[in-house]
């Protein structure tokens, strides 16, 4: 029975989800690109377009690795240092994980060598202890707190089924495992169809939102 | 000379006549007990016992759709005690590939089995019963493969699906599958089937359920799929000799690199261990001398419903399903394109009106 749940869940369900998310995200992406942006009729200061590279590079390359440049772990410590291993190990779980790594050899005929699951694994702990600990300062911090609603908790809850899962299957710390796994991919299919219309969303779009406000202040000579 | 099986006969009575040594009989038994989780000195006793005075079965192995292959395992058995006794007793009574009879008197054999032995034999089946257009694609003497074993099955003590496509349609019953082959539990509805899985299953996989049988009276313990459970409880991937090389993350990425030659973890070449459920690491096959990952071959995983449909056999346990077709992602994504491009641009239309709207209504 687990077996075949499995089946469903890494097969057809998958291809179906992934599908929906290919094109929930280019809907997405194209229904923002093509706004009716405001016109800046004032003669631009700089060049825009160097201005996108430029905070583009910055912010994916310079800001989450050299934190005193913008002052973030004084801001909030936590949410740096849990939220930063998060993106890490996202990351290279994603890409660098050994079973991982057969799911993009099937989907795009490429594949390289995995990290050793040791480091993975240390990742992915502090994933799960990362995850926990924003989910708890999101509760008990006012502002955040006021911020928050259902979905910035199940934004985390999504995330965190999948990361728990995969972790307990690897080391079959539950059985059976092909119970873990549908679970898993369960859990991934529904990220699948989750993330177009939610916050998660942002691993493809918040490229594109830096390098616009990278256009924007470059134009106005702003250093962002 | 047409071999009678009779039950009065006791199996130790036919064992004389093969000439076995009483230290051969000791063994044989020693391996049987220990293969059934029975301690050493209770449990030999127990099944020296049961072979010693209990009647030898009479079989009746059924080959439908299949390739005769697990026939060809059972005769490799490293436990020549139990494989004899059932070789001995099917070949000469009802097995199409090992039976001295053929043709007329083959059926009749059969027959006369059915009839004289009514509610005592035990049925084994080996390949897939397809019921499909009335069983036309599978006939034995003119009859379809669904009335043999629907006879078969009405008199028999015990029935037996001997691998996979006798358990679960196996290769007959895989894509495609133009002549709808399924599994006998399937082809049986109500029936109480015990499934030796495995294409082949081990030996004494198979040896031992009739011992089991033969020594306690009654079905083994059998999990939600019919296995029994004395042989299928754990994973390859539980017992796997390369076991400690997943575990520390050390994967052969290549069948022809260094990795692989040095027993590296067969995960990364599509090793289907962990969702499998055999005994292959601890029986092993070839008298034990060896099973498929420890000869450098990743697990098909051969004893799991279904198996020829899971994916290619290389392309790794947590790979999707199936081939990814890269022409719907891209129409997909196209439409994704397509359908975001035209909403934008009717929004843009509407704001401009609006826009415009507002502005007059200011004039």
């Amino acid at each position: 029975m687990a077996n075949e749940l499995l089946a469903f869940a890494r097969g057809p369900l998958f291809y179906a989800c992934l599908t929906f998310f290919l094109f929930a995200m280019t809907f997405r992406l194209f229904r923002i690109l093509l706004m009716r942006w405001q016109k800046d009729r004032a003669k631009p200061k700089g060049s825009a377009g160097w201005g996108a590279v430029k905070s583009f590079l910055k912010a994916v390359l310079i800001f989450p690795f050299f934190p005193g440049l913008k002052g973030l772990p004084q801001r909030s410590t936590l949410v740096y240092f849990a939220g930063g291993i998060f993106h890490l190990s996202l990351f290279l779980v994603i890409f660098f994980e050994s079973a991982h790594i057969l799911v993009w050899k099937e989907l795009i005929g490429l594949t390289w060598d995995p990290i050793p699951s040791p480091i993975i694994d240390g990742f992915t702990a502090a994933t799960i202890l990362a995850l926990i600990a924003l989910a708890i300062n999101r509760m008990t911090n006012p502002v955040l707190r006021l911020l928050s609603g259902p979905a910035s908790y199940l934004n985390l809850l999504f995330v965190f089924i999948p990361f728990t899962t995969g972790f307990l299957m690897v080391h079959h710390l539950i059985s059976p495992y092909s119970t873990v796994f549908a679970v898993h991919m369960l859990s991934v299919d529904w990220l699948l169809l989750w993330i177009p219309s939610s916050r998660i969303s942002h691993f493809v779009f918040y490229f594109f939102s830096r390098a616009a406000h990278g256009a924007e202040y470059a134009r106005r000579h702003a250093e962002p | 000379m047409k071999f009678e099986p009779k039950l009065e006969e006791s199996i130790l009575a036919f064992l004389h006549k093969t000439k076995i040594s009483r230290r051969d009989f000791l063994k044989g038994c020693s391996f049987l007990a220990l293969s059934l989780g029975l301690d050493q000195v209770e449990g030999i006793a127990k099944v020296a016992m049961a072979i010693a005075t209990k009647p030898r079965p009479p079989v009746i192995w059924l080959e439908l759709q299949d390739c005769a292959g697990c026939s060809e395992s059972l005769t490799r058995s490293q436990n020549p005690l139990l494989s004899q006794m059932v070789l001995n007793t099917i070949s000469l009574d009802y097995h199409e590939t090992l039976m001295a009879p053929a043709g007329i008197q083959a059926e009749k054999s059969r027959q006369d089995t059915l009839r004289e032995y009514a509610g005592k034999y035990i049925l084994v089946v080996e390949g897939s019963p397809s019921p499909k257009d009335n069983g036309i694609y599978c006939t034995v003497g003119g009859r379809s493969n669904m009335a043999i074993l629907e006879e078969a099955a009405a008199g028999a003590a015990v029935i037996v699906a001997v691998g996979n496509c006798a358990s679960f349609g196996g290769i007959p019953g895989a894509s495609p599958a133009p002549t709808g082959g399924i599994g006998v539990r399937e082809a049986l509805p109500g029936k109480t089937v015990i499934n030796i899985a495995g294409c082949p299953p081990i030996a004494e996989a198979i040896t031992n359920t009739f011992a089991y049988v033969l020594v306690y009276d009654r079905l083994p313990r059998l999990d939600e799929l019919g296995r029994p459970t004395f042989v299928y409880a754990n994973t390859i991937h539980d017992r796997c000799i390369r076991r400690s090389f997943y575990d520390a993350g050390k994967y052969a990425m290549g069948f022809d690199d260094v990795r692989a030659r040095d027993g590296y973890c067969l995960y990364m070449l599509g090793c289907k261990g962990p969702t499998t459920y055999n005994a292959c690491p601890t029986l092993r096959w070839n008298g034990g001398v060896s099973y498929p990952i420890q000869s450098g071959h990743p697990c098909l995983g051969c004893s799991e419903p279904h198996f020829w449909d899971r994916g290619s056999f290389y392309a790794g346990q947590s790979a999707p399903l199936a081939s990814p077709s890269g022409t719907i992602a891209a129409i997909a994504a196209g439409a994704g394109a397509a359908v975001g491009v035209g909403s934008a641009l009717l929004a843009r239309a509407l704001s401009a009106r609006k826009e415009k709207e507002e502005k007059t209504d200011g004039e």
